[in-house]
C-alpha cells in the first residue's frame, strides 16, 4: 500500500476533480472544434487529415482539462487561509505515481504514432489517372498536362485520382490548396509530387505556402474542379487552341 | 566623468573605426589582386568582421587575454571601479557574475521590447486586409527582424537568469571563467548592432533564411548571418562556462541531486547550446560563403547533361533545424526550471519528484536532438523520414508531461499564496500547456501537411515561447527583484500586468490558431478577404497591443520601485535556497565564507530541516 | 570609499592566491574540463562538415585529389603530433631547450601541412602548381574547400598558439609543475590532428573518383 498524506488520500477531492475534468473535456472539446474549423474537406486525402485533427482536439481537450482543473482546484482548496502560518504537507514524491504518468503518456504516444502512420498513408497516397505538372516561379504558377496542353489555371476532373508533379524554377515554393488538405514544397533541383483526388466541384485557390520573396503573399492561381465531361471538353478545347497556335506560327 | 570612460562607448567607437578600417582593407586587397574595388558582399563582410573585433578591443573584453599572450599577469578585479561612479561598471567589462547577469538580463529585456515593437508594426498592417503602409518587402524585413531580435532576446534573457543565479544557487564565488563570461556577454553587443544595421538594407526570408531565397536578396543577409554566428559563439562559450561551474564549483555536500532544480534545467540547456549551436553557425557560414564566393552548397547547378553538380536546398534545412529545434528547448528549459523552482516556495511544499523533474530536463534535451525533421515534413525529403521524425517528436511529450504532473503534485496539499511571481508561474503553466499540446497535432505528419506554414504554427510557437520563456522570465524578474535591488516591486502594478497580459496572450494565441485552420498562410503581407479571417486578425492585433501595454507597466514598475519600493529584507519569500540566506542586494562577494549543504533543497514543511549551513567566522 | 575599495581589492588578491597550490590544482581541473567541452562543441562543427560531405557527394563519389600530396601532408601532420608530445615531455622535465626545438618543429610541420594543402590542393599559387578544383564550380570544390578550409583555420590558430607559448617559455614562463599553457596547446594540436584523421578518408579515400566536365 502506498502511504499518502491526507490530501492525496482523500477520495472526495478526486471524485470532484474527476467529474470536473469530464465536464471540462466536453465543454473545451466543443469550444475548440468551434474555433478551429479546419478547412480540409474537399479531397480524399483531406479526410484522414480532418479526422486526425479532430481526434487530436479531443486529446487536447482532455489533457488540458486534466491539468488545468487539477491546478485550479488546488489553487482554490489549498490556498492559504487568513492567519494560517503552517507549511504544506511534507511529501516529496511518489515513484508509483511518477511511473504511471510516464507510462500512460507513453502508451498514448504509441497509439498516436500508429494512427499517425495510417493517416499519413491515407493523406499521401492515391492514383495517377490524371497527371499535371505544376511549375512554380517567383511569383506565379504554370501548369502543363502530359499531352502538351499548358495553362495558367489548373483544371481537374472530380473524383479522379490525380498526380501533381511539382518543380520550381528558382527558389522554394509550396503547393497548397487549403480545401484539399496536404501541401508539398517545390524544391529547386528535385521533382516532388502530390496525390490529390478532389471530391468537390468548384473553384479553389492555390496559394504558395513557403515564403519566396517579395510577392509570396500574392503567388496564387485558380484551380477548377469540374465534372469529368466538362474536363474532357476543356482539354479538347485547349488542345485545339494550342494546335492552331502552333500551326499559325 | 568623460564619456569614453564607459566601455560601451569605447566599444561603439571601436566598432565604427573597425568597420571603416575593415572595409578599406578589403577594397585595397581587391585592388591589389587586380579585382574591381567595390563588391558589396565582400566589402561589407570584411568590414563587419573587423567592426566586431574593433568593438571587443574598444570595450576591453580581450585586454587580459592579450596581456597573457605577452606574459603579463592580470589579477581578477572585484568590486566597482575605483575612480568612477559605481553604475558605470554595468556599461563596461566587469568580471562579477552578478553584474554580467544584470547586463544580460537588461539587454534581453531591451531586445524583447524592440522585437515586440517590430511585431506591433507589422500587426498594424495585418489588422485588416489590403496593403496600407508596409510594402511587401518591408513587411518581410519587419517580420524577419521581429523573429531574430525576439529570439536573441530569449538567448540573452536566459543568459541573465543563468549567470546571475547559478553561482549564487550553488554557493560558488563566481563563474569558473570570469573573463570568458564577460567576453561571452560583450560579444553579443556588436552582434546586436550588426543585426539592427541589417534592417537598413533589408532581408526578407523570415528567420529560417532558407536558400535559395536567402542567396538572392540584399546584402542585409550577410549582416544577419554574421550577427547570428556571433551570438551563437556567445551561446557556446557561455554554456561551456556554466557547465564547468556547475560540475566543478559546488560546495561540500551539494551532490548533483541536491542542486536547486533550476540548475538542472540550465545544465540541460547548456548541453544543447554547447553542441547544437555549431550547426547553425556552420549553416549560416556556408550561406555567407555561397553568397560571397559562390560556393554551391545549397543551390543546384546543372552540367551540360542536366545533372545537378551543385548543392541541395534541403541540406540547409537539415543543418538549420538540427540547431533550431533543440534551440526551442533552450528557450523553454530554463523557464520550466523557474516554474519548478518557484512552485515549492509559494506552495510551502517540497518539489514533487525532484529526481524525475531533474532528469526530465535532460530527457527533453536529449530526445530534442532527434526530432529536427518535423519542420520538414513537406520539404520533399525521403518519405520514410516523416515516420521517423513523427515518432521521435511525439516522444518528447512524455518527459514534458512528467514535469506538468509533478507540478500538480507540488501544488496539491500546499499552502498557496499568490503574489505576482506565483501568478506568472501559474500563467506560464497554463500557457505552456496549450502550446505544448498543440505540438503533437503538428507532429503527426498527416495533420502537419495541412497545418505547416499556417498561422496555426504561429499560434503554437507563440504559446510555447510565452509559456516556456516570457511568462517564467517575468516571474523570475519579479521573484528575484528584491534580491537584486533590495526593494520590493509594486504588487498592484505587478498584478495589473499579469491580468492584462494573460487574457491578452490567450486571445492572441488562440486567434492565431483559428486563422491557421481557416487557411491563413504564414509570412504574408496581405491576405484575401475571402478567407474570412479579418476579424480574427484584428483580434490578434488588439491582443498584441494589450500585451505590449502590460509590459510597459512592468518596465515602469521595475524602474520606479528600485527607488521607492519598500525595503524587502533578506528573504521576503521565506525560501530555502542559498541566495536568499545572504543580504539583499547581494554583496560584492556573495558568500563571506564557503557554505556547506546539509539537507535537501525543498524540504518545506519538515520541521527543523535546513538546506545549507553557513560556515562560522574563522572557520575556513 | 577609497579605503573600502582597497580592502575589497586586497580580499580579491587574497582570494586569487588563496591557499596557493590548491587553487592552481582546482583551476587546472576546471581548465581541462573547459577545454574538453570546447572540443565536444567543435566536434559538432566538424561532424556537420562530414555530414555535408556525405549528403552532397553520397558515399560513392569523390573528386580527383592528389593522392601523393594527401598522403604526405597527412603523414607530416601525424608526425607533428609526435614532436608536440616530445615538446610537452621536455617541458615536464624542465628541459627548455628541447622544448623550444620540438615545439618550433611542430609549428614547422604544421606549416608544411598548410603549404601542401594551399599550394597543391587549393592551387593558390598557380605559378607553382595548378590545382584541380575551384570552390565555386561544383559541389566537389565547395566541400573540399569548406572542409580543408575549416581545418586549415584550426591549424593556423594552432600555429599561432604554438608561437605564443614558445615566446612565453623563452621569457621564462612555465615550469615542470605549472604549464597549463603548454598542455592546452598540445591537446589542441592533437585534437586538430584527430579531426584530420576523419577528414582524410572522407576526402581522399571513400567513394570512386568522378570526373566532371568543365562547363
Ligand atoms: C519554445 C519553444 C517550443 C517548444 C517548447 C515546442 C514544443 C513542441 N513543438 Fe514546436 N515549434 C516552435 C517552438 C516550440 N515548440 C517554433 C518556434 C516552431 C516554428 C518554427 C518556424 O517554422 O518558424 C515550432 C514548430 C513545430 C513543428 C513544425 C510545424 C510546422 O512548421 O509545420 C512541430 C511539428 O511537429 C512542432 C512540434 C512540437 C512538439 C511536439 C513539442 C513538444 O515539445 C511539446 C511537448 C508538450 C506537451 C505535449 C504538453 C504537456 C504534456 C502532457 C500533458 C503529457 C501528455 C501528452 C501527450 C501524451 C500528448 N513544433
Ligand atoms: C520571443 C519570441 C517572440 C515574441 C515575444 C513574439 C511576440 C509577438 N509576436 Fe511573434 N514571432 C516570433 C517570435 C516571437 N514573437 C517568431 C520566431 C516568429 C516567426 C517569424 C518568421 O516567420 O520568420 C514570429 C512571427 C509572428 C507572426 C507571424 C507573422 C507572419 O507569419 O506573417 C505574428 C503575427 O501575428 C507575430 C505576432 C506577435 C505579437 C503580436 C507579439 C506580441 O506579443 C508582442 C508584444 C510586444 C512586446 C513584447 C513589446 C513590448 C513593447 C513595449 C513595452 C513598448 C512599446 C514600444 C513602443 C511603442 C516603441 N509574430
Ligand atoms: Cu512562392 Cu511563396
Ligand atoms: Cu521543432
Amino acid at each position: 500500500m502506498l502511504k499518502l498524506p491526507q490530501s492525496y488520500a482523500d477520495r472526495k477531492h478526486f471524485l470532484i476533480v474527476g467529474a470536473l475534468v469530464v465536464i471540462g473535456t466536453i465543454v473545451l472539446g466543443f469550444f475548440l472544434l468551434a474555433i478551429l474549423p479546419i478547412k480540409a474537406q474537399a479531397s480524399v486525402q483531406a479526410e484522414p487529415i480532418r479526422w486526425l485533427f479532430q481526434l487530436h482536439i479531443w486529446l487536447i481537450a482532455f489533457l488540458f482539462s486534466l491539468v488545468v482543473v487539477f491546478m485550479l482546484y488546488a489553487l482554490l482548496v489549498f490556498r492559504r487561509r487568513k492567519h494560517d502560518d503552517s507549511e504544506g504537507e511534507h511529501f516529496e514524491g511518489n515513484t508509483a505515481l511518477e511511473v504511471i504518468w510516464t507510462v500512460v503518456p507513453l502508451v498514448l504516444v504509441v497509439i498516436f504514432s500508429f494512427i499517425g502512420v495510417q493517416t499519413l498513408r491515407g493523406a499521401t497516397s492515391g492514383g495517377d489517372e490524371v497527371q499535371v505538372k505544376a511549375e512554380g516561379f517567383q511569383w506565379s504558377w504554370a501548369f502543363s498536362y502530359p499531352n502538351g496542353v499548358t495553362s495558367a489555371e489548373m483544371v481537374l476532373p472530380v473524383n479522379k485520382p490525380a498526380l501533381i508533379t511539382l518543380q520550381s524554377r528558382d527558389v522554394i515554393h509550396s503547393f497548397w490548396v487549403a480545401e484539399w488538405g496536404p501541401k508539398q514544397d517545390l524544391v529547386p533541383g528535385m521533382t516532388t509530387s502530390l496525390h490529390i483526388t478532389p471530391t468537390e466541384i468548384g473553384e479553389f485557390q492555390l496559394a504558395c505556402a513557403e515564403l519566396c520573396g517579395l510577392s509570396h503573399w500574392s503567388m496564387t492561381a485558380k484551380i477548377r474542379v469540374v465534372p469529368e465531361a466538362e474536363y474532357t471538353a476543356w482539354m479538347e478545347e485547349m488542345l485545339a487552341a494550342q494546335n492552331t497556335q502552333t500551326a499559325s506560327r | 566623468m568623460r564619456l569614453t570612460s564607459l566601455g560601451l562607448v569605447r566599444g561603439l567607437i571601436g566598432y565604427f573605426v573597425g568597420l571603416a578600417v575593415g572595409m578599406a582593407a578589403v577594397v585595397i586587397l581587391r585592388l591589389a589582386f587586380g579585382m574591381s574595388a567595390w563588391d558589396q558582399e565582400a566589402v561589407w563582410v570584411g568590414g563587419l568582421i573587423s567592426a566586431i573585433i574593433g568593438f571587443l578591443l574598444g570595450v576591453g573584453a580581450m585586454s587580459d587575454w592579450l596581456k597573457w599572450t605577452r606574459g603579463i599577469e592580470t589579477p581578477l578585479h572585484h568590486g566597482p571601479p575605483a575612480d568612477k561612479p559605481a553604475w558605470t561598471r554595468y556599461f563596461g567589462v566587469d568580471y562579477n557574475h552578478k553584474v554580467i547577469g544584470i547586463q544580460y538580463g537588461v539587454t534581453g529585456l531591451f531586445l524583447l521590447v524592440v522585437g515586440g515593437s517590430f511585431a506591433l508594426v507589422f500587426r498594424t498592417e495585418l489588422a485588416d486586409s489590403g496593403i496600407s503602409f508596409l510594402q511587401a518587402g518591408t513587411y518581410n524585413t519587419f517580420l524577419s527582424m521581429h523573429a531574430w531580435v525576439a529570439l536573441a532576446s530569449i538567448l540573452l534573457g536566459i543568459g541573465g537568469i543563468a549567470n546571475y543565479l547559478v553561482p549564487l544557487m550553488i554557493g560558488a564565488e563566481d563563474m569558473a571563467f570570469p573573463r570568458l563570461n564577460a567576453f561571452a556577454y560583450w560579444i553579443n553587443v556588436p552582434a546586436i548592432v550588426t543585426l539592427l544595421i541589417s534592417m537598413l538594407f533589408g532581408w526578407d526570408s523570415g528567420w529560417t533564411a532558407y536558400p535559395p531565397l536567402s542567396l538572392l536578396g540584399p546584402v542585409g543577409y550577410q549582416m544577419v548571418f554574421l550577427a547570428i554566428f556571433t551570438i551563437g559563439l556567445s551561446s557556446i562559450l557561455g554554456s561551456l562556462n556554466l557547465i564547468v561551474t556547475m560540475l566543478m564549483m559546488r560546495p561540500k555536500g551539494m551532490t548533483l541531486f541536491r542542486m536547486p532544480i533550476l540548475c538542472w534545467a540550465i545544465l540541460a540547456t547548456s548541453i544543447i547550446q554547447l553542441t547544437a549551436t555549431q550547426l547553425i553557425g556552420q549553416a549560416f557560414l556556408m550561406l555567407s560563403f555561397e553568397r560571397s564566393l559562390g560556393m554551391p552548397f545549397f543551390k543546384p547547378i546543372y552540367d551540360a547533361a542536366g545533372v545537378n553538380i551543385g548543392g541541395q536546398p534541403i541540406l540547409f534545412q537539415h543543418l538549420f533545424w538540427f540547431y533550431s529545434h533543440p534551440a526551442v528547448y533552450v528557450f523553454v528549459l530554463p523557464g520550466l526550471g523557474v516554474i519548478s523552482e518557484l512552485l515549492p516556495v509559494f506552495a510551502r511544499k517540497p518539489l514533487f519528484g525532484y529526481r524525475w523533474v531533474a532528469l526530465s530536463s535532460l530527457a527533453i534535451a536529449l530526445v530534442g536532438f532527434l526530432v529536427w525533421g518535423h519542420h520538414m515534413f513537406t520539404s520533399g525529403y525521403q518519405p520514410y523520414l516523416r515516420v521517423v521524425f513523427m515518432i521521435s517528436t511525439l516522444l518528447v511529450a512524455v518527459p514534458t508531461g512528467v514535469k506538468f504532473f509533478s507540478w500538480l503534485g507540488t501544488l496539491w496539499g500546499g499552502r498557496l499564496t499568490f503574489p505576482t511571481p506565483m501568478l506568472f508561474t501559474l500563467g506560464a503553466i497554463s500557457v505552456f500547456l496549450i502550446g505544448g499540446l498543440s505540438g503533437p497535432i503538428l507532429a503527426t505528419a498527416a495533420t502537419d501537411l495541412f497545418l505547416h506554414d499556417t498561422y496555426f504554427v504561429v499560434g503554437h510557437f507563440h504559446a510555447t515561447i510565452f509559456g516556456g520563456f516570457v511568462f517564467p522570465f517575468f516571474a523570475a524578474i519579479y521573484y528575484w527583484y528584491p534580491k537584486i535591488t533590495g526593494r520590493m516591486y509594486n504588487e498592484t502594478l505587478g498584478k495589473l500586468h499579469f491580468w492584462l497580459m494573460t487574457p491578452g496572450f490567450w486571445l492572441m494565441s488562440l486567434a492565431q490558431m483559428t486563422a491557421g485552420t481557416m487557411g491563413m498562410r504564414r509570412r504574408i503581407a496581405d491576405y484575401d478577404p475571402a478567407l474570412g479571417v479579418e476579424n480574427v486578425q484584428l483580434l490578434v492585433t488588439i491582443a498584441g497591443f494589450v500585451i505590449a501595454f502590460s509590459i510597459l507597466i512592468m518596465i515602469y514598475n521595475l524602474f520606479t520601485s528600485a527607488e521607492i519600493g519598500v525595503l524587502a529584507g533578506n528573504n521576503p519569500w521565506r525560501s530555502r535556497s542559498p541566495e536568499w540566506q545572504i543580504p539583499s542586494p547581494v554583496p560584492e562577494h556573495s558568500y563571506a565564507k564557503p557554505i556547506a549543504v546539509v539537507g535537501e533543497p525543498y524540504d518545506y514543511g519538515l520541521a527543523g530541516s535546513s538546506y545549507i549551513a553557513m560556515a562560522g567566522a574563522g572557520d575556513d | 570609499m577609497a579605503a573600502v575599495t582597497t580592502t575589497a581589492q586586497a580580499a580579491a588578491l587574497h582570494h586569487d592566491t588563496h591557499a596557493g597550490h590548491d587553487n592552481y590544482a582546482a583551476q587546472l581541473r576546471m581548465n581541462r574540463l573547459g577545454l574538453w567541452l570546447f572540443f565536444i562543441s567543435e566536434a559538432f562543427l566538424f561532424g556537420g562538415l562530414l555530414a555535408t560531405r556525405f549528403f552532397l557527394w553520397g558515399a560513392d563519389t569523390r573528386p580527383e585529389l592528389d593522392q601523393t600530396i594527401g598522403l604526405i601532408v597527412t603523414s607530416v601532420l601525424l608526425i607533428s603530433s609526435v614532436s608536440m608530445r616530445l615538446a610537452e615531455t621536455a617541458m615536464e622535465r624542465g628541459n627548455r631547450r628541447a622544448f623550444s626545438i620540438f615545439i618550433l618543429l611542430t609549428a614547422l610541420f604544421g606549416l608544411i601541412f598548410l603549404g601542401g594543402v594551399m599550394i597543391y590542393e587549393w592551387g593558390l599559387f598557380p605559378a607553382i602548381y595548378k590545382g584541380h578544383l575551384t570552390p565555386w564550380d561544383n559541389k566537389y570544390g565547395a566541400v573540399v574547400f569548406a572542409m580543408t578550409g575549416m581545418h586549415a583555420l584550426h591549424v593556423i590558430s594552432g600555429i599561432v598558439f604554438i608561437l605564443i607559448v614558445w615566446n612565453l617559455a623563452r621569457k621564462g614562463s612555465f615550469s615542470p609543475e605549472r604549464h597549463w599553457g603548454v598542455e592546452s596547446c598540445a591537446i589542441y594540436w592533437h585534437y586538430v590532428d584527430v579531426v584530420w584523421i576523419f577528414f582524410y578518408p572522407a576526402l581522399y579515400l571513400i567513394g570512386n573518383v568522378v570526373h566532371i566536365a568543365a562547363h
